[in-house]
């Protein structure tokens, strides 16, 4: 059926048309001149427009306007007898019929059209369709992307919800999720806000439905009206939702963790539900699952970290306090014996020195035990200070020679030294280099038989000349520059090869009689490596079995920049221990000046300058210090001082970049 | 007879090294907390202190500073005691004013060596100074 406006001034054709058409059920009205032509058009738009040109009282070249414009919804026939068509009229006219004219043709040609028109309507409403869906399937595609950003899952749950939104245009989301065993929480997220009685209508449905999920079931979380808490966020706080909310179409999803239940989420909307949006919304629920699931491992991930966290640093205090209390009465001990042993408690005959004697030699490795353990738990908390100084390792190692001698000459070991380079000095904690090679030339005193030999020396070496065992190769790589290597070569009883780099392992004194023979905690190495680690050095060994081993360790050559790179480890270090954050700061400038202009200005404090590392190149001088406990803030704030005291003076300064990273210890451990 | 004034909570330290020095022929007061010791100080004032870190009401370094900044009693000689072996103590030890600073368990000689040491120093300090008047 169509609407049908008959154009003409021939009243018989008008009579006849009317009479013909309605008998096939068609709506006919006609339009005898041209104004009652527009007034037609102004009452309603037909779907076919048939023109009778040989109507001479109209003037059609003046309908064409008016047909052009709605000519999309329209179908116009026009009937000429002998008569041409108005060229404006050519374009838009879809059939052309001439009289005579029959009425079948007349009729055909409307239900032609009358078809043609439904189906372009079928086809519209299709490619309408197939539009939403592939909008549809474009958010889905997206929310799955996004999901794989975060393990987070409240950011998890965002994802979804804006995933909906734009999928099927929800007026109220409600999410009940429960954030731990006993804590339900319900999201609602909405356009307007929720009212107060809307708000307790929701909860009251949200334990409703979540009971009725697990009828005649045990329900995995106990949920009750008064304990859940809610979270309402809502995109336009002016109006208010009422109850009228509950009689919106709704759609209702549960979220599951593989077969766990995790919780729901609930959406109405005031358009109904479609089966394709009902699809695009259970797909968006499952997608969430699979992070949320992911998200829950990580958590407990984390958790247990944590747990470990907190026992590592329960076992570190344990060490540190036995043994800081073992060490309390080796003081009266050693005392006392030593009293005794002097002969100022009375005479002491040969029997009472060799016990005396025996007494002391367990109360010094005892002693050397505890200090072991102390210094380890010590490392391993970050609580190792080292005062780093210019430092000359020949010095250190003759004296230590002095101090060792009387050692090896009983076990008739002969101590030597030699130095390639001589005044080269390191930036070093002497004590703590000097306990390095204390435990270094102990142990080959240890390991070597009566009669051997021990040679300690040094030499600079450049770091791509180092050799060593594979096993150490990684280390050695990430050297660069000078260094001064010592080494401390024995003709002992050697380590095997696969044992070599387990020598530097906590705990991990190597099996054989021998060691056992000669006692020790196996904490002494660990140490050695650790303490030379800060120093930014690197140790390893050589051996062959029977014939000797050699230890070997590098530190680099004092200069500026190795001093800061230094300080810079310990001071991060010290960072991570305080839990505070650091700014790493960079000026670059083409004047040599930037340090004065720091240090006329105050911009910065004078340790920091002289914590700072200045390195030429291509006629640019870069400064970069480490600050430690400050923040983004601060740094940015100091950032704009310099430049503006820069601008102020450009001719002194020169021109000024200024970089700073700034990083927040620890990440993990809050 | 010179007299050594000994502050440690630690009875048996006190007792070792009473025992010690007054073989050596040194006189010796002794006091069990940092109150007693400082006020012992003000009122015998010792030819030497050796004095714990570790005490407690008032801890060695801070007896250190209190007398070290009193012109009465700047010249005594400290010997400060610590059981922990760190640098930063070290330092605070040197900046508190202690002359030295032995860490425990020490060695009975090296005490015996130091303190002589000391008073001889401050012995010939204060001839100087008698013959300078």
């Amino acid at each position: 059926m169509a609407k049908i406006l008959f154009v003409s001034n021939n009243n018989e054709k008008i009579k006849h048309y009317d009479e013909f058409l309605v008998k096939y059920s068609h709506d006919f009205s006609f339009a005898s001149d041209t104004q009652m032509f527009f007034d037609a058009l102004n009452v309603e738009y037909p779907n076919i427009l048939i023109l009778d040109l040989s109507s001479n009282n109209i003037d059609f070249s003046q309908t064409y306007r008016k047909i052009n414009s709605i000519k999309e919804n329209l179908t116009t026939i026009a009937i000429i007898n002998n008569n041409k068509i108005p060229p404006e009229l050519q374009n838009i006219v879809d059939a052309l019929l001439t009289e005579p004219l029959s009425d079948e043709v007349l009729l055909s040609t409307i239900n032609i059209n009358v078809r043609r028109k439904e189906s372009i309507v079928r086809l519209t409403n299709s490619n309408q369709n197939l539009s939403k869906s592939l909008y549809q399937l474009d958010v889905l595609y997206n929310v799955g992307s996004q999901f794989s950003t975060t393990l987070d899952k409240e950011k998890l749950i965002n994802i979804m919800l804006e995933g909906l939104d734009k999928a099927l245009g929800f007026s109220v989301a409600c999410v009940l999720t429960f954030k731990s065993e006993n804590e339900p929480l319900l999201i609602i997220n909405s356009i307007n806000q929720i009212s107060d009685r809307l708000l307790e209508a929701l909860k009251l449905r949200t334990v409703l439905n979540y009971k009725s999920l697990f009828e005649n079931k045990k329900m995995p979380f106990a949920l009750n009206i008064e304990d859940l808490k809610t979270i309402k966020y809502a995109k336009n706080p002016i109006d208010d939702y009422d109850f009228s909310v509950l009689r919106y179409d709704n759609m209702f999803a549960q979220i599951n963790l593989s077969d766990n239940f995790f919780g729901f989420v609930e959406i109405y909307r005031e358009n109904t539900f479609t089966n394709e949006d009902a699809q695009c919304f259970h797909t968006i629920a499952q997608q969430v699952s699979m992070p949320l699931k992911n998200s829950a491992y990580v958590q407990e991930i984390q958790r247990k970290n944590k747990e470990l966290y907190r026992l590592e640093h329960l076992k570190s205090e344990f060490v540190s306090i036995v043994s800081h209390e073992l060490r309390t009465p080796i003081t009266p001990l050693k005392s006392a014996l030593q009293i005794i042993s002097s002969g100022r408690a009375g005479e002491v005959t040969d029997n009472m020195s060799r016990f005396l004697t025996m007494a002391n030699r367990h109360i010094e490795s005892f002693e050397k035990i505890i200090n072991d353990l102390l210094d380890m738990s010590k490392i391993e908390a970050g609580k190792m200070d080292y005062k780093f100084v210019a430092t000359n390792v020949e010095k250190l190692i003759e004296f230590i020679k002095l101090q060792q001698n009387s050692v090896a000459s009983a076990k008739e070991i002969e101590l030597t030294s030699h130095f390639d380079d001589k005044f080269v000095y390191v930036f070093a904690d002497s004590f703590r280099l000097q306990q390095v090679l204390n435990n270094l030339i102990s142990n080959a005193i240890k390991f070597t038989k009566p009669g051997g030999k021990i040679e300690v020396g040094t030499k600079i070496i450049d770091a791509k000349d180092i050799t060593c065992p594979k096993c150490f190769e990684q280390e050695i790589k990430s050297l660069h520059g000078k260094y001064l290597q010592v080494c401390v070569k024995d003709n002992g009883i050697g380590i095997e090869e696969e044992n070599l780099s387990k020598v530097f392992d906590q705990f991990k004194q190597l099996e054989s009689s021998l060691s056992r023979e000669v006692g020790g905690t196996g904490l002494g190495l660990p140490i050695v490596k650790k303490i030379l680690n800060a120093h930014n050095g690197v140790i390893w060994c050589e051996s062959e079995i029977n014939v000797g081993s050699s230890f070997y360790f590098v530190l680099p050559v004092a200069t500026d920049e190795s001093n800061f790179w230094i300080l810079h480890k310990q001071l991060i270090q010290q960072a991570k221990v305080n839990k505070t954050n650091f700014v790493t700061f960079s000026l670059t400038s083409d004047e040599d000046t930037i340090e004065k202009l720091l240090k006329e200005n105050n911009l910065i404090k004078d340790t920091y300058l002289n914590n700072s590392v200045k390195v030429k190149k291509d006629d640019k001088m870069t400064l970069t210090m480490v600050i430690p406990d400050s923040d983004e803030c601060a740094a940015e704030f100091l950032k704009r001082k310099i430049n503006s005291t820069v601008l102020n003076d450009k001719a002194g300064y020169g021109k000024c970049d200024i970089m700073f990273s700034y990083t927040t210890y620890p990440k993990e451990n809050d | 007879m010179k007299k050594i004034l000994l502050v440690d909570d630690e009875q048996d330290i006190v007792e070792t090294l009473k025992f010690v020095l007054e073989g050596e022929g040194y006189t010796c007061y002794c006091a069990y907390n940092g109150e007693d010791g400082l006020k012992l100080a003000k009122e015998i004032i010792p030819d030497l202190m050796i004095l714990d870190v570790m005490m407690p009401k008032i801890n060695g370094f801070k007896i250190s500073r209190l007398l070290k900044f009193d012109a009465k009693y700047k010249d005594i000689p400290i010997i400060m005691l610590t059981a922990r072996i760190q640098d930063s103590d070290r330092q605070i030890g040197e900046e508190t004013g202690a002359d030295v600073y032995i860490t425990k368990p020490f060695d009975l000689d090296e005490v015996l060596s130091t303190v002589a040491k000391l008073i001889n120093n401050k012995s010939e300090k204060e001839e100087q100074k008698e013959q300078e008047e």
